[in-house]
């Protein structure tokens, strides 16, 4: 089902901005200008950003004291969005993100509340001349905060993927968990850039990060083969599973079907 | 159905082959064996057709056919197996949608109908029963957190799914306990038949147990430099390879 059909038959609700609450169904915004949202003390809340035309976009979310709030946002067409999201004490954002799109796309998150978290996972996938940015700021800002981060970008042609990752840690956030991870495939005459980086003033945290950018990885591609599969059918196979494996931690129903078929149509075209 | 003539390779400048000769017919095993680094694994995947390998000159024909000139998934769809010493991990694919496009494929180039759903599942079900596979294994990703144990009954369990004509076995049994590898060699010889032919690379004579082989080979060197019956494996695992390599002269 499309998102249209997902909207007519009930199963998203659509929405401008406001108090998000608790519903049976996530809330979607389609193309929105510019959105504020707001998710009160206690609520777990849903909502589905989505991006079909050329937009130019800013969202603001504050998530209240243990309040959760799970997005998933699909840039299907060429955007420039800011998503900015301030957290509460002990409140809980997970991000599933999805660039098919020549998009620049900037997520701010400020952990401004003792144990708030943010689990964010994202995946890129360009081809011909695009040239796709995400760029993510955690910042900690007081203690017992976590934050995990999965970005897998592949790219391929002659397009550019950049990923610019920034985790920063105030000198009173102690006991900061703060994990950060981007993987990379390049094809053909495409590029990569990926460029994780921590800025730490704390004494008393845990913080990794990681990076690779590697190419098709040749051994597996020899195995594929030696079972039957052809180049071209190995190769798509070893994308499709570095990318859904971030995909399939969708768990949203009705809108991971959407994020699924959006990024599969689009790894088609590699 | 497998015929070697003369085969020299190489990686880089570096010749690992040196003159291989080795001929197998339908309903044999042969056991290759020998010191490390005498050529073993390299002249398994030159046969499959890995591509880090440069044939620089000879033949391998299958059934006839000239082997060499075809790419490696070709050769996977005549009938050519090679369980791998070290099974690569593919994160994010699962065994048993791995499993549904290779045997697509294979059955595709063979002209023959695909299976249904339910007939795939089958044959799982079927053929993960020989090696003792954990059905939970194949909707796992492709070898990703398999034990050594698990990753080697894991391609026997692919190589009854293609049932394939010919099967190179490269150290199958290297990583296993002992239950494990009486799972495996037992799972190999349930396959063999009078048309399929296997063989084993192997270092251990325990192996062999299970799986008797009509014929041994020493590689040493890039070359066969030894061939006998299967005592000449219990001579080996007895005396090492000293008298063999002591008589030889490159």
């Amino acid at each position: 089902m499309g998102v249209e059909q997902l909207i007519e038959s009930g199963l998203l609700q659509p929405f401008c901005g406001g108090v998000l609450e608790s519903a049976a169904h996530p809330a979607v915004a389609v193309n929105p200008k510019s959105l504020d949202v707001k998710v009160a003390n206690g609520v777990s809340a849903r909502l589905v950003l989505l991006y079909t035309t050329s937009s130019q976009s800013v969202v603001n979310i504050d998530i209240d004291r243990d309040a959760s709030l799970d997005i998933v946002a699909i840039y299907a067409a060429d955007s420039y969005v800011s998503v900015s999201v301030n957290q509460s004490e002990g409140s809980v954002c997970k991000t599933m993100s999805a660039l098919v799109s020549s998009s620049n796309v900037t997520y701010n998150y400020a952990l401004n509340g003792v144990g708030a978290e943010s689990v964010f996972n994202a995946v890129f996938v360009v081809e011909g001349r695009e040239h796709s940015t995400l760029n993510l700021n955690t910042r900690h800002l007081t203690s017992d905060c976590k934050s995990c981060s999965l970005v897998k970008g592949v790219s391929a042609g002659n397009s550019t993927g950049e990923f610019h990752g920034l985790v920063y840690v105030a000198p009173d956030a102690q006991r900061t968990d703060a994990q950060q991870q981007s993987r990379n495939i390049e094809l053909d005459n495409s590029r990569i850039i990926s460029l994780p980086q921590l800025e730490i003033y704390a004494d008393d945290v845990k913080c990794s990060h990681g990076s690779t950018v590697g190419y098709s990885d040749a051994e597996a591609l020899f195995y594929m083969r030696q079972r039957g599969l052809s180049l071209a059918a190995a190769r798509r196979l070893q994308i499709e599973g570095f990318i859904n494996d971030v995909v399939s931690r969708c768990d949203m129903e009705g809108i991971c079907s959407v994020l699924h078929d959006a990024v599969t149509a689009k790894l088609e075209r590699l | 159905m497998l015929k070697i003539t003369d085969l020299h390779a190489s990686v880089g400048d570096k010749e690992i082959l040196k003159g291989i000769n080795l001929e197998v017919k339908a309903g044999e095993v042969h056991a290759i064996m020998g010191p490390n680094g005498s050529g073993k694994s390299t002249l398994a995947s030159v046969i499959a057709g890995n591509e880090k390998f440069t044939v620089t000159s000879g033949s391998v024909t299958f059934e006839g056919e000239d082997l060499l000139s075809l790419p490696i998934e070709d050769r996977a769809r005549k009938g050519l197996f090679l369980g791998f010493q070290y099974p690569v991990e593919i994160p994010g694919v699962s065994m048993a949608n791995f499993m549904k496009i290779a045997v697509a494929e294979q059955r595709k180039y063979k002209g023959l109908e695909p299976l249904s759903p339910a007939e795939f599942l089958k044959l799982m079900r079927e053929k993960s029963a020989i090696v003792e596979l954990d059905s939970k294994l194949t909707s796992r990703a492709v070898n990703e957190g398999f034990s050594g144990g698990e990753k080697k009954k894991n391609e026997i369990f692919q190589m009854a799914m293609l049932d394939p004509k010919l099967s190179i076995l490269d150290e199958t049994d290297s990583g296993l306990d002992i239950d494990a590898l009486r799972v495996v060699a037992t799972g190999v010889t349930r396959l063999k038949r009078a048309d399929n032919a296997t063989v084993v690379i192997t270092h251990y004579q325990r192996l062999l147990d299970y799986i008797v082989p009509d014929y041994v080979h020493v590689l040493y060197k890039g070359r066969i430099i030894y061939s006998g019956d299967k005592s000449l494996a219990l001579k080996l695992e007895k005396e090492g390879y000293d008298w063999l390599i002591n008589d030889y002269k490159e």
